[in-house]
């Protein structure tokens, strides 16, 4: 089977449509962050959050009622799984006052459908800092290695239009958290840890699919006059795009079966994967290869790759 | 051929070690179903008895779950360095204390090391540590060192001493490391009763023996704060303070105590009796602890004394608590490192649980000389903070023997003996972060796992099948081989497979297939350029060589950065996805290739055959 013949799109033509349309979704989730900012989970902001299972189906209502006069501050939601609720504090204390304080209150006020706390994590402030900085180190590091490495394998023109390309995705991901976060009950979108290992996992599978690219870019430009250099991109871009659209497929299969089936914990995570791939694949496109041959033309010397 | 050969012994060799290593799993999920499948508890304990060397190698040999997933406490506490660095100081003044309060705010949201902070505010201020730290003559480097050591030593105390207690309250298999400077991180899986553990884990287990003041003292140091309240001075609890409306407060009657004991005077909470036995009612024990070590109302206290509250409290005919209140000295006669036995049992007067310690030759002749000088008088034994009783000296005690009651059940005192025997934190401990999971959503997030293994594995196979026809078959048997290597190095290793772990195989399934996908339509470019199909079978290996190698390389090093920065959940995805990312490069690269060779050279598979 197969999704591509030959095809032939010219997509340096129309990079300049390209470069609005990332533009603009990078200045719409900017504007997002400003505006609405993120939603930050337990690990990056402190606190505690409470899975509580009922033994038969529950109102949330109910329970945010009777957690509500038992004193505790903060959202109940529908957890993403049967007759459970999720109970998210800034509470970071003494976690059995907490679950005692619950159990009594369930038990006095909900009695014919026992509620049991399944599950509790409290983070205090000061690791959530330590947490956030781990993050950003890792972030930075990731992305400072693979200019490195890039670089090293093709030449900095390359690398940074690599790494453009990840900003641009890693950013775009994030603004989407923020537009859609907390507007779904069954995936809250608070960035916490997992989502970190999202950027990075995106980050790594962004580079990946631009390598391939440049990959095919340095095969064939080998002797080749500048004058030559649109027709070899385009080339180059027409035939990894099957390529490039299968194996996005493949991995989103596997997101998308996480997304369904691995449970409330890992959906922030899958969704972040989900948009990271669909905006990884388009950047590696539209985003790297353009930018390289933008600064080519300006440059207007002829390109040596390494390894070529 | 000869290439081929070395290779198919190597692929061979990697499927038989994935098997063997996973054969203890498979073994202990079968042995495990058999126990529980038997009808009568007798035939299953047999059974157990029979098999017992093989069930305990199983087990041990076989695939570790993580806390998420088989229920358990994920603990990270950290040792508050800044109360050592108190203790270590001989002069603390005003200023002194004014220093420590800021760099306690500055770490509060700094995971630098304590003793450097200290240093760095003390450079600040330009004051040299020697006016405060060890010898006048020390240079602040050479004070900063003493520091740091004595950190480090405080770290693997500690680290050893709640070993030592969680192997004593016995927990299988606990995971405890020390985490930078100053955090200790503590796995517990299948912990039942968590409140037990933490309080186990917390306890500072500070025993201290000290002299009770005479009775009018106490009287006229209760008077004194009762005045200065009256006068209006700032004896008041910070009204709403974050704290406290954060904070749901544990008990109903505590609650209710919370709100209009915040706003009181001291000497509304605190009575005195007609037999002088000065008291705070329960619902006031924390407000008027939290009073006791204010510094003004220390001020007004006798030189080198305290007011210490009764760790339990006692009942009036009516059924009321109260909490008897003691004026001690501050300086201990005694303190717990001298103690090198504890047993907890029954008292014989009453039925109370107490715990019985004995002390070693030192403390033994010290303690001699303090009962022999202190007849008549009271010594109270306190244990962090809390009197837990104060016993009149009757005689002479010349055998280090000393006893701890007041305690409520013998579960209480069971774990004072543990905490005693294994002896005193060299300085508090704080729970930072933790996460407990119970075993039913463990088990729910078992199968949440499994079924998306299932389904990530079936519908990556099938898309290879139908895409790339029997080429597919091929990338997909690459496949089989990957996460079987998965598994069994996670095995092999003794790591932990989570609920993230698994995301992380998941993952690594839609990217293994990725080099295929590359090296196939490399070959499928070539076939269409009319290239036999043994040449394009190689041209495809050759070319897309670089591109897998690269991707490889930048996936490895984002997973790798992963493990590195990540805590607790994400470094199990993280590893998994390192160790996918590796055998994945060995699968397509080595195994597809051999079976391409294999079945090309025999005539099974032609042009057609990559869809």
């Amino acid at each position: 089977m197969r999704l591509f013949q030959k095809t032939n799109f010219n997509f340096i033509k129309h990079r300049k449509v390209a470069y609005a349309v990332s533009l603009l979704l990078l200045l719409a989730g900017m504007v997002s962050l400003f505006v609405r900012g993120l939603n930050y989970g337990i690990d990056f902001k402190g606190g505690s959050e409470v899975v509580i299972r009922f033994a038969k189906p529950v109102d949330v209502g109910a329970v945010r009622n009777v957690i509500g006069q038992a004193g505790v501050r903060g959202s109940v939601k529908q957890y993403g799984m049967e007759r459970a609720v999720l109970l998210s504090t800034d509470y970071h204390g003494e976690t059995a006052d907490l679950k005692g304080l619950i159990t009594r209150s369930l038990s006095d006020r909900m009695p014919g459908n026992p509620g049991e706390v399944v599950s509790i994590q409290a983070v205090g402030p000061s690791i959530a800092t330590d947490m956030k900085w781990a993050a950003m180190k890792a972030l930075g590091a990731a992305l400072v290695g693979i200019l490195l490495y890039v670089g090293f394998r093709f030449e900095i023109k390359f690398a940074t239009a690599g790494v453009l390309a990840i900003f641009h995705d890693v950013l775009t991901v994030l603004g989407l958290f923020s537009l859609l976060g907390g507007i779904f009950d069954f995936m809250p979108l608070e960035v916490d840890q997992s989502i970190i290992a999202a950027f990075l996992t995106i980050a790594g599978y962004s580079i990946t699919d631009t390598v391939v690219v440049y990959d095919r870019i340095r095969e064939r430009i080998r002797g080749q006059k500048p004058s030559e250099y649109e027709r070899i991109f385009n080339e180059s871009m027409n035939q990894t795009l099957s390529r490039t659209i299968i194996t996005s497929g493949t991995l989103m299969i596997s997101v998308l079966v996480l997304f369904i089936f691995a449970g409330p914990a890992i959906r922030g995570f899958a969704f972040a994967m989900f948009a990271g791939i669909v905006v990884g694949t388009y950047s590696s496109i539209f985003v790297a290869a353009p930018i390289v041959f933008d600064w080519q033309q300006r440059s207007k010397s002829a390109i040596k790759l390494r390894g070529a | 051929m000869k290439n081929n050969r070395f290779k198919l012994i190597l692929i061979a060799v990697v499927a038989l070690v994935s098997v063997w290593s996973i054969w203890p799993t498979y073994r202990d999920h079968e042995l495990s179903q058999k126990l529980s499948g038997f009808r009568s508890s007798e035939d299953s304990l047999k059974f157990a008895i029979d098999h017992r060397a093989e069930i305990e190698q199983a087990r041990d040999k076989s695939l570790k779950l993580g806390l998420d997933l088989r229920g358990g406490m994920h603990l990270v506490m950290e040792v508050d360095l800044f109360d050592l660095i108190e203790q270590k100081a001989w002069n603390k003044d005003a200023r002194f204390q004014q220093i420590m309060a800021s760099v306690r705010s500055v770490a509060a949201t700094s995971g630098d090391s304590p003793v450097e902070l200290l240093a760095t505010e003390f450079r600040k201020q330009n004051i040299p540590l020697s006016r405060y730290f060890y010898d006048i003559r020390n240079s602040d480097r050479e004070i900063v060192d003493k520091l740091n050591k004595e950190s480090q030593d405080a770290l693997v105390r500690a680290k050893e001493i709640i070993r030592n207690r969680i192997d004593q309250y016995g927990v299988a298999e606990p995971l405890i490391q020390t985490q930078g400077a100053r955090r200790i991180i503590i796995e517990l899986s299948g912990v039942t009763d968590e409140t037990r553990v933490r309080k186990l884990l917390k306890g500072t287990a500070k025993l201290e023996f000290r002299l009770v003041k005479e009775h009018e003292s106490l009287l006229r140091a209760i008077d004194t704060i009762n005045s200065m309240a009256a006068e209006g001075q700032a004896v008041k609890a910070p009204a709403g303070s974050s704290m406290a409306s954060a904070a749901p407060a544990d008990s109903a009657s505590a609650k209710v105590a919370a709100a209009p004991a915040a706003g009181r005077k001291l000497s509304d909470v605190i009575g005195v009796m007609k037999n002088g036995l000065v008291f705070t009612p329960e619902y006031a024990r924390e407000y008027v602890a939290s009073m006791f070590k204010r510094e003004d109302v220390q001020a007004r206290l006798p030189q080198d004394t305290e007011l210490l509250i009764a760790a339990k409290p006692e009942q009036t005919e009516k059924g009321e608590k109260y909490f008897p209140i003691y004026l001690v000295k501050k300086s201990p006669e005694l303190t717990g490192g001298v103690i090198t036995e504890a047993k907890a049992t029954f008292g014989t007067q009453n039925v109370q649980p107490e715990v019985n310690m004995s002390m070693n030759d030192e403390g033994t002749s010290k303690w001699a000389r303090i009962t022999g000088a202190n007849i008549g008088k009271q010594i109270a034994i306190v244990l962090d903070g809390a009197v837990y009783s104060a016993p009149v000296v009757q005689s002479r005690i010349p055998n280090g023997n000393s006893v701890i009651n007041g305690i409520s059940s013998l579960e209480e005192a069971k774990d004072l003996e543990i905490i005693l025997k294994a002896g005193a934190l060299p300085a508090p401990v704080r729970i930072l972060e933790e996460r407990t999971v119970g075993p039913s959503l463990g088990s729910d997030y078992i199968r949440a796992g499994l079924q998306s293994l299932i389904w990530g594995f079936v519908a990556v196979a099938i898309f290879m099948i139908i895409y790339y026809n029997k080429a597919g078959v091929a990338a997909d048997f690459a496949l089989v081989l990957n996460i079987l290597v998965v598994i069994s190095v996670l095995a092999g290793f003794k790591a932990s497979l989570s609920l993230p772990g698994i995301a992380g195989i998941v993952l690594t399934m839609g990217m293994a297939v990725d080099a295929n996908v590359l090296i196939y339509e490399r070959i499928r470019e070539e076939l269409a350029e009319g290239r036999s199909l043994k040449m394009a079978v190689d041209a495809g290996y050759s070319r897309a060589f670089s591109s897998i190698l690269d991707s490889h390389v930048t996936t490895l090093a984002a997973a790798f950065l992963l493990s590195q920065f990540g805590v607790g959940p994400v470094q199990g995805f993280a590893v998994t996805l390192m160790i996918g990312t590796g055998a994945s490069l060995f699968t397509a690269i080595v195994v597809t290739r051999v079976i391409f060779d294999l079945l090309v050279g025999s005539g099974f598979m032609n042009e057609k055959s990559f869809g």
